[in-house]
């Protein structure tokens, strides 16, 4: 996995147990970085599983999950979007199956990715696709670090807080063997 | 390409006005659905079309969409289970374990062994039942009306056993969080000693009958081929996969429950087009068959539902989990968030169906409508899963 996002920016990059949450690694992409990294997983033969987006305090974590059709394992991509302007790069052009799913987040999410080529609702009515019914009320809200797994941390970007627990909240990730990227 | 100078005539709504604006002169838009009757409940696909060819395809989905995932929110996940038996009424056991398996991923909970090999018997008959729905439903698309009293005079046999422990005969809501809702009794058993037998007399007629059929050869061989590089770009899994030649199957690759201690082959199929989709499902009921088979040899006596298994008020941990099985259509994955909450803070739902139909625009371009229909059947769809 390292090799595969070598050179790309990276926010955040972890190894996880597969058996604990079903994922194998995770990292947190600027979204600048996304289409590249995706580029990547299809030319090293990874499928995409699906795209949804978790509406936390910090913005909508945008997640895509990628598996291998001989490797075990899950590769989940994040990029967070921020509420006030959530828009993602589309990677439809990359995955031709990411259109579908981007469209649902869309619906769900209100999330826009931009460059999907055929950017209508897809599951909701067209009459009434703007009202977003994952969207969740601001107060309830929660915090990206207290519910994903933080995993065995490899390198996380110096700005980026996300995954860092409070002060001296429950601490998941394991200090020390934070290297800047 | 030229504007359609015709297109305000173009009749019909947003999808249909949004698909026609790219529209060549002369050429011609159809909506397939979705009240018709080969697209299987209410899929819709909006068609351009040269004469018999199809230039474009886009299916519309929506008709059946109930939002499960706003549901979760209002339900804790235990109350939440019946609401997997309806996404998708072909293979509900699927979904069943693909839910529970994500909650007790999260939280943590062992299954009892017994209850593993009981999931495994009823999740494989529910598997044929499913084949044997796409079976008689496939045939009747492509205009052969016998097979489907055939197919489901078998379906009704397993029906009827898997009445026995789940209570109900099609959108079973049987598993739970840490077991299943009770064991397989006497009569259960034997009833599937009694059809395993009968179902394995039943394959070479139908090997014979239909799908050496020379009318169903013609109408499925060079069909709808699919690359298995096409599969990777669109997520297609399953039976749609392995008749592109892959031996792609959760059940073996990120091996779940009790899978790896049993004996059985993954079918494939070289020949990518729907032929080698009908054929891995063919095969497949073979598999299921000798799966059931060693699970009632090996299976242990014992509780069929951990100790202390959660109440319907029970709250799930903080925390994230994903947990995928391999259903009746392909990887069914289930990908849950909790905040710690009454109820679950997200819920996922990843439909095999969904992945599979979204390489049909693809591979329908250029092919004739008939043979359209042909390819829209071999992928196996089941609009509620797809609509979720």
């Amino acid at each position: 996995m390292d090799a595969l996002l070598k050179g790309l920016a990276v926010d955040y990059l972890a190894a996880c147990d597969f058996a604990k949450t079903g994922k194998t690694w995770q990292a947190f992409l600027p979204a600048a970085s996304l289409v590249k990294a995706a580029q990547r997983l299809l030319a090293a033969d990874y499928f995409l599983e699906d795209i949804s987006a978790l509406d936390c305090a910090e913005g909508y974590v945008v997640t895509y999950h990628f598996a291998h059709f001989e490797k075990p394992g899950r590769i989940a991509l994040r990029v967070v979007a921020p509420h006030e302007a959530p828009n993602v790069p589309s990677i439809a052009h990359v995955f031709h199956g990411a259109e579908w799913h981007e469209r649902e987040t869309r619906d769900f999410h209100g999330v826009q990715f931009e460059g999907n080529p055929n950017f209508i609702p897809l599951l909701m009515d067209p009459d009434m696709a703007d009202c977003f019914p994952l969207r969740k009320d601001p107060k309830s809200r929660i915090k990206v670090r207290d519910v994903l797994e933080a995993g065995q941390v490899l390198c996380c970007a110096p700005g980026f807080g996300l995954m860092t627990p409070d002060a001296p909240a429950e601490a998941q990730a394991p200090a020390g063997d934070k290297a800047p990227a | 390409m030229t504007q359609n100078p015709l297109l305000e005539q173009v009749a019909g709504d947003f999808y249909t006005n949004n698909f026609a604006k790219t529209a060549k002169e002369g050429s011609l838009i159809l909506n397939l659905g979705p009240q018709h009757p080969s697209t299987h409940g209410v899929l819709r696909v909006v068609v351009e079309m040269d004469g018999e060819y199809i230039l474009r395809a886009e299916p519309v989905l929506g008709y059946l969409h109930r939002m499960h995932e706003k549901m979760a929110e209002v339900k804790t996940a235990a109350q939440f289970i019946p609401n997997m038996g309806r996404v998708d009424y072909g293979h509900a056991l699927g979904w069943n374990w693909a839910f529970v398996g994500a909650v007790e991923k999260l939280a943590g909970i062992e299954v009892p062994e017994r209850a593993e090999y009981v999931r495994t018997i009823t999740c494989e008959l529910n598997r044929l039942a499913s084949h044997l729905l796409w079976w008689g439903a496939y045939l009747l698309d492509l205009g052969a009306f016998t097979p489907i009293m055939y197919a489901f005079d078998d379906r009704e046999k397993i029906l009827d056993i898997l009445q026995i422990p789940t209570g109900s005969r099609l959108t079973y809501s049987y598993f739970r969080v840490g077991g299943v809702a009770q064991d397989l009794n006497e009569d259960c058993i034997a009833s599937i000693r009694e059809f395993i037998p009968w179902m394995r007399s039943r394959l070479p007629m139908y090997k014979d009958l239909v799908s050496d059929n020379i009318i169903l050869r013609k109408r499925i061989e060079g069909v709808g081929v699919i690359e298995p590089e096409a599969c990777r770009r669109y997520g297609a899994t399953g039976p749609v996969i392995r008749g592109s030649g892959v031996a792609y199957d959760v059940r073996r690759s990120d091996p779940y429950s009790v899978y790896p201690k049993l004996d059985f082959e993954i079918p494939t199929s070289e020949l990518k087009d729907a032929r080698g989709r009908y054929d891995v499902r063919i095969a497949e009921f073979e598999q299921s068959l000798r799966i059931i088979e060693q699970c009632l040899d090996m299976m242990p006596e014992g509780d069929v539902l951990v100790k202390g298994a959660p109440k319907p008020a029970w709250k799930a941990p903080k925390g994230e989990a994903y947990f995928a099985v391999e259903g009746a259509r392909g990887k069914i994955g289930v990908y849950l968030v909790s905040d710690g909450g009454k109820t679950l803070y997200r819920t996922k739902l990843r439909a095999p169906g969904f992945c599979n139909l979204s390489l049909f625009a693809e591979v329908s371009q250029g092919t004739i409508l008939a043979d359209a229909v042909a390819i829209l059947g071999s992928l196996d769809l089941i609009i509620p899963e797809i609509d979720r």
